[in-house]
């Protein structure tokens, strides 16, 4: 009996549903977006409204800043962490598995204020407090981005390669570890900035300022220049996400070609 | 670089131990590797000759004895400033450098100025054969190639001891050969001190000036390959090291025993045996002859298996009360004997080993 292939199918389903969950809706914010004063016809009136708000552009930036350290420090943090649990740290990787997990688990009110207690004084008073909640929400993801990728490299070789070539631990990771699990590092960059960038809760309940928490105060303002911020937030965090992306694969590509 | 660029060192390893809870890895080794020699490590799977090597090279630590490099301890150096140089098992080449990228590492780490740098690695290069390769990724290489450049990194840094970690065993037969003969090649145009890990025993015999036998964690016997093969101290060396039938006998009197209705004399041992105690001898396949059926002294058997290996065949004889006894025969000769001839043969060796049932 001839098999069914269900691929077109699944390519055709999938499109239709990509198209109502994502398009539709952002064709839709789109031409609203652009319609002039009064609601009559198309400008870009409402895009100009937005980019001369108060606290746009220095709330952007400072998204930008938190999210960027964000993903440094994320990685400062984990990538060690996680060649060490690959390495030598087998026994507490469950143990490390399930705490990445907490930040999942903690409903959002008690991480904040629970955290923030914690933390030092000095941090407290600073919008980089920011940050540390950032990397602690991106964890559970950061932390699956890594493995994964140190699973499918010798790790163990590599690194004793490196060693007894005369390379400091420092030099192994960056020199070799860090080339050699890219795609990882780039994921879990990727995912820290995207939650980053676009994390309310937190940053609400802690009364800082951010992107999205302008967003929310100057939508009630203007409900064209709100769906405006709408496109311009989704569209700006695809731009940014994909320069990281090409920029990662063409690295790679650099990499794998001959010199 | 040549053999007077370098001073040849001394690895000692002194009552060496590496117990992992309660499982003995290594008991207390002594071994001495002279400058510029190359020993083998040779044994079955868990003997622990990969432990030994790893603290070497300062990847494992000792739980006793100590390591010494010219007479100087090296137990507490870490592995990246003992200056040793190591070829592993599986692929270890970095695989987002080049060739000769890959050949510079160790020197970069080491500081060496980009000049220096430049002409070692064309050095290694012309030493291995890959001057075309320099500037290829380690995906673009074969499994031969790559363990080529992985010996040249090693080297480039101008290691007291080099240390090759089953370097062959990921290779097919044809490259092994190949890469084997250039290892020693290499070693000998050095002079290098190298410590040799394999359980090959092709391997260990073809291309080292002494082998160590190894057997749960103890060295059964260090010496040249041709003295360990005609002498073995152990009846786990003589069995371990080339092929060898192993028989059971009876202990006729002190030094003699019977084996397959024939008298042998018994070898030296540490072992006391006593007259009618049941033991094995080992009988190399070479100490066996053929002989004509009128022989009354002969043993008779009947043959069960031919192995073709080239210019010589192994012959397998079903006797009476015996496991298969294999003998080996020139190819050209066999061609009379057939599965299922009646065959006799003698052993032609003046002793054999004798262990305990």
């Amino acid at each position: 009996m001839k098999r069914i292939s269900l691929k077109w199918p699944l390519i055709i389903f999938s499109s239709f549903l990509s198209i109502i969950i994502f398009i539709v809706p952002l064709y839709g914010a789109s031409l609203y977006s652009f319609r002039g004063e009064g609601g009559k016809g198309h400008s870009l009136v409402n895009y100009q409204w937005l980019l001369h708000q108060d606290g746009f552009y220095p709330s952007l930036f400072t998204s930008l800043k938190l999210a960027v350290l964000a993903g440094l420090l994320n990685l400062i943090l984990m990538v060690p962490t996680m060649v060490y649990l690959n390495l030598k740290g087998q026994r507490y990787k469950s143990l490390v598995d399930f705490l990445c997990i907490l930040p999942l688990i903690i409903p959002v009110v008690s991480l904040a204020i629970g955290a923030q207690v914690a933390m030092p004084k000095i941090l407290q008073n600073s919008e980089y407090e920011l940050v540390f909640f950032f990397v602690i929400i991106a964890l559970p993801y950061t932390y699956r981005a890594l493995d994964t990728s140190l699973q499918t490299v010798a790790l163990k070789t590599l690194v004793e390669a490196s060693r007894s070539l005369g390379a400091t631990w420092t030099r192994t990771i960056i020199r070799v570890i860090v080339p050699a699990i890219r795609s990882g590092i780039t994921g879990a960059l990727f995912l820290t900035f995207a939650l980053s960038i676009g994390e309310y809760t937190i940053t609400s309940l802690l009364h800082w300022e951010t992107f999205p928490t302008w967003t929310v105060v100057a939508a009630q303002q203007n409900i064209l220049g709100a769906i405006a911020i709408s496109v311009f937030s989704f569209v700006g965090a695809i731009a940014l996400l994909s320069v990281i992306a090409l920029f990662s694969k063409k690295s790679a590509q650099k990499a794998e070609v001959e010199e | 670089m040549s053999k007077s660029d370098r001073v040849s060192s001394t690895l000692e390893l002194r009552g060496v131990s590496r117990h992992f809870g309660s499982v003995k890895a290594l008991d207390g080794l002594d071994i001495t590797v002279a400058p510029g020699e190359l020993v083998a490590l040779l044994g079955p799977s868990g003997c622990g000759k990969t432990t030994a090597l790893r603290i070497v090279a300062g990847l494992e630590t000792a739980t006793a004895g100590d390591l010494m490099v010219n007479g100087v301890r090296y137990n507490d150096t870490p592995a990246n400033e003992r200056d040793m140089g190591m070829v592993f098992q599986h692929y270890s080449l970095f695989p987002n450098l080049s060739v000769s990228e890959n050949i510079e590492y160790g020197l970069r780490a080491r500081k060496v100025d980009s000049g220096k740098r430049k002409k070692r690695i064309d050095e290694m290069l012309e030493l291995i054969g890959l001057e075309s390769k320099r500037s290829a990724y380690p995906h673009q290489l074969s499994g031969g190639q790559q363990q080529r450049v992985a010996l040249a990194r090693a080297l480039a840094v101008q290691p007291r001891v080099l240390l090759l970690d089953e370097p062959l065993s990921a290779l097919d037969a044809q490259v092994r050969g190949q890469i084997r003969e250039e290892i020693r090649r290499i070693q000998l145009e050095l002079g290098i001190t190298t410590l040799f890990v394999t359980h090959d025993q092709e391997e260990a015999m073809a291309i080292s000036d002494r082998v160590g036998v190894m057997s749960h964690g103890r060295l059964e016997q260090i010496d040249t390959p041709i003295a360990l093969y005609n002498s073995p101290a152990t009846p786990f060396v003589a069995s371990f090291v080339g092929h060898a039938n192993r028989l059971p006998a009876e202990i006729t009197a002190k030094g003699k025993a019977r084996v397959l209705n024939q008298k042998v004399d018994i070898s030296s041992s540490a072992e006391e045996f006593t007259e009618g105690m049941k033991v094995n001898v080992i009988i190399r396949p070479e100490s066996l002859e053929i002989v004509s059926e009128s022989d009354e002294s002969a043993t008779r058997g009947i043959v069960a298996l031919k192995s073709f290996l080239g210019p010589m065949t192994k012959v397998g004889i079903a006797v009476e009360g015996a496991p298969l006894v294999h003998l080996n025969i020139a190819s050209r000769e066999v061609r009379k004997i057939e599965i299922g001839d009646k065959i006799a043969f003698k052993i032609s060796s003046d002793e054999v080993m004798a262990e305990r049932v």
